[in-house]
């Protein structure tokens, strides 16, 4: 009762609240200083490289010692994207990202999403032993991985070679029109070298994504799937009606890594490749390389390039996030 | 706005200042040491040398004896000698002239010299050379080449020519006599392809360029002609539509090399040779070593011949070689000259070339006979009817970074594209990009 008499006074209430506000204030501030270390770390280390590409593409910058400061920076306006747009083999350059992208996304998430499924149906130590299998390859480096890879398919010595080497002759030659293999080159096609390295890029991340999908189902309740089986739903509309909806968010989660790696793929193309120098077979990432990099450097048209790449990123990413949003709205 | 462009460089270093500091940082943890920002008199106590390749023995040997000549003179000097490998070189280069520690003095292929000193990389050396006796006599399209805009900024160290290895075992074994024109190469490979099952003919390098040159001039044609300020390229013609051709036909239609060839650099055809997977392969006097020490045994085996020409002449061939030349930012070019004179001296010229099977690149030493030595002989006689790449500090975008020459040839190998459309359109970007601003 006395509280309510105290409370009721407003002078002794707005006494009490004085130091409340403050302190809620003091609260709210605090994640923000939480957050500050990681924001500073992520400024320098991210924000501040990304500004200065920006801010290099804009400029016409051809010599090392202007990159040094030496030498003056001439403004360029946006005659380097002006460039590149109007370049052809740029159209082209971009129409292998994204075909390349956009497929091993599906194929990284379809096979990572199968792995997963599998492994909550095993038992526990078999889930433990093909788990830790298929994560040998995400813990791969990326270079040694793909170096094995090109030894896989090496023109001579190679286990591809050998394999097709062994096929009957009728067989092969019927399916391929040739019998033997020793010297095939099997990165000249265009066609072959992306499907060689769609194979590496998909298995070097598709563990990620089965792991994720595992722990997603491992955190939802497993009756709901049990009643809708006993109820006659088979897998596959279990899968889309009730397992899907659920994992929504680690999907967009990955869809959204998985596109952010595969865009910007750059070390396994380098080694299957070879290095910077089969231009049919350029993507972003090794175009914006070529054009920096290679001599004579054009620091500015590298980083348009570097540029229009995070474009695309931010807004692909950007729209599938806000799409996810939405949806999480509705419900 | 006049002020403008200012403003905007200096805003430019200031953004700049931290990633320069990184990149100083890291060059200087990964040692490549160089010059240090003290004033006044420089700091004398060491002297990096960059060299290319791996290093072999027999250069480390040579360059522990350089040094030591060299600290008769400069006993307090310690000279830091660090191998670079050839493919990592621009990279290595380009991270010194951002970061600003770079070395001393520096080793470079000939064809490069131009385009880093286009580059602002390297010192004018221009002096120093003309004031240098024993440069005299050194061969004056190497001197001419390391040149650019009339001044000079390396000095050639030592020279190589290609030839074809062949194994004279499976020769004489089939009463095949050495070739002298295409068409004896293509039907000597043809049969010793059918007589050993499970080799190539030819290891051909259908991914390089330097090896490609010999079958283009010998066919008559250029790679590019300067008209006054113009280049012309001479790849859309008749003869050079005959070479490749020839070159690429060995892949398509002769079938004496195999499709997996569209890729191979020089390295990969050396090592199908050294290996005994082909029965000819076109390679350099200096890859005698690594081929003997992938395979010792085919130094009773091997022999070599002239690269033919189409009709019974040897073809003229590209002399590669290598410039020795003083970085720019080096705080010691007193000191770097001083080392280049110990290095370059005549004596240690030949010393240096006999040991790693190059040249030396003066005059009267080159006149030396070399007749008593099997592989070098057929050498010798093509470093007479040597030739250069065009003389322009674009070429090297054309050769190391569009790779032109070798795209032309790999995707006529490939399949991709008819001779006629791949000599055309390299032929338009060669010349784009030679007369680009």
């Amino acid at each position: 009762m006395s509280t309510t008499l105290v409370e009721s006074n407003a002078d002794v209430a707005g006494a009490r609240d004085a130091p409340a506000r403050r302190r809620r204030r003091r609260v709210d501030r605090l994640p923000y200083w939480l957050l500050a270390p990681s924001l500073a770390i992520i400024g320098v280390l991210l924000l501040w490289p990304l500004g200065q590409v920006l801010w290099m593409s804009l400029h016409d910058l051809r010599s090392a010692r202007q990159i040094r400061g030496e030498q003056p920076w001439p403004w360029a306006s946006l005659a380097n994207y002006r460039l590149i747009l109007e370049d052809p083999f740029f159209w082209r350059v971009l129409r292998n990202t994204v075909v390349f992208a956009l497929a091993n996304v599906g194929l990284t998430m379809v096979l990572g999403t199968l792995v997963g499924l599998l492994l909550h149906r095993l038992t526990q130590r078999m889930a433990g032993f093909v788990g830790s299998a298929i994560m040998l390859a995400w813990a791969t480096p990326a270079v040694t991985g793909s170096i094995v890879w090109r030894w896989l398919f090496d023109d001579t010595s190679g286990l591809a070679t050998w394999a097709f080497n062994a096929l009957p002759d009728r067989l092969s030659g019927a399916l391929f029109g040739r019998t033997d293999w020793t010297g095939y080159g099997w990165f000249n096609q265009p066609l072959l070298f992306f499907a060689i390295l769609t194979l590496v890029v998909v298995w070097h991340s598709f563990p990620f994504v089965a792991v994720s999908v595992l722990a997603g189902l491992k955190s939802v309740p497993s009756d709901l799937g049990e009643v809708a089986e006993v109820d006659g739903a088979g897998p596959w509309r279990v899968f889309w009606r009730i397992t899907f909806p659920l994992l929504r968010p680690v999907f967009g989660i990955l869809i959204v890594l998985s596109t952010i790696w595969d865009f910007r793929v750059f070390t396994q193309y380098y080694v299957l490749a070879g290095g910077i120098q089969d231009r049919p077979t350029f993507m972003l990432s090794a175009y914006s390389y070529a054009e920096a990099f290679l001599i004579p450097p054009k620091y500015g048209v590298g980083s348009a390039i570097a540029v229009v790449l995070t474009a695309i990123l931010l807004t692909v990413t950007g729209g599938y996030v806000w799409m996810m949003l939405r949806r999480e709205d509705q419900r | 706005m006049p002020n403008a462009p200012r403003e905007t460089v200096v805003r430019g270093r200031r953004w700049l200042a931290l990633p320069t500091a990184v990149l100083v940082s890291v060059s200087i943890l990964s040692g490549c040491g160089g010059s240090d920002g003290s004033a006044g008199k420089p700091d004398t106590s060491k002297l990096v040398v960059w060299m290319m390749g791996d290093g072999p023995d027999a250069q480390k040997q040579f360059m522990d004896e350089v040094e030591a000549e060299f600290r008769t003179r400069h006993p307090d000097t310690d000279v830091q000698v660090q191998y670079i490998p050839w493919l990592e070189a621009p990279q290595k280069f380009q991270a010194a002239l951002t970061g600003g520690a770079g070395p001393d003095v520096t080793e470079l292929g000939n064809t490069e010299t131009q385009g880093w000193a286009g580059q602002d990389a390297l010192a004018d050396l221009t002096t120093r050379f003309a004031g240098w006796s024993e440069g005299e006599d050194i061969l004056p399209e190497l001197v001419k080449n390391a040149r650019l805009d009339g001044r000079q900024y390396g000095v050639p160290w030592y020279a190589g020519v290609r030839a074809v290895f062949y194994r004279a075992d499976w020769f004489s074994e089939l009463g095949i006599k050495v070739p002298t024109s295409w068409q004896e190469l293509v039907d000597a490979a043809k049969r010793l392809q059918a007589a050993k099952p499970g080799t190539y003919g030819i290891a051909l390098p259908g991914n390089s360029e330097l090896p490609f040159y010999s079958i283009l001039w010998s066919a008559g044609a250029e790679i590019a002609t300067r008209n006054g300020d113009t280049w012309t390229s001479g790849y859309n013609t008749p003869a050079a539509k005959k070479a490749v051709r020839f070159w690429t036909e060995l892949v398509t239609v002769d079938k004496v090399a195999p499709p997996a060839a569209a890729a191979w650099n020089e390295v990969d055809a050396r090592t199908q040779f050294a290996t005994g997977k082909a029965a000819m392969a076109f390679a350099g006097s200096w890859q005698q070593g690594a081929m003997l020490k992938d395979n010792p045994d085919l130094a009773q085996k091997w022999g070599t011949f002239p690269i033919p020409g189409p009709s019974g002449q040897p073809a003229p061939v590209f002399a590669g070689g290598s410039d020795i030349a003083i970085w720019k930012d080096s705080k010691r070019q007193q000191l770097a000259w001083d080392y280049m004179q110990v290095l370059l001296s005549k004596k240690n010229d030949k010393k240096f070339a006999d040991s790693l099977k190059f040249f030396p690149v003066h005059k009267d030493q080159l006149a030396t006979d070399y007749s008593s030595d099997r592989i070098m002989s057929t050498f010798a006689a093509a470093m007479q009817n040597a030739r250069m790449t065009p003389v322009t500090p674009k070429w090297i975008e054309v050769s190391r970074n569009k790779t032109l020459t070798q795209t032309m040839n790999s995707s006529v190998m490939k399949g991709q594209k008819t001779v006629d459309q791949a000599v055309a359109e390299a032929a338009t970007e060669m010349e784009s990009i030679l007369n680009s601003r």
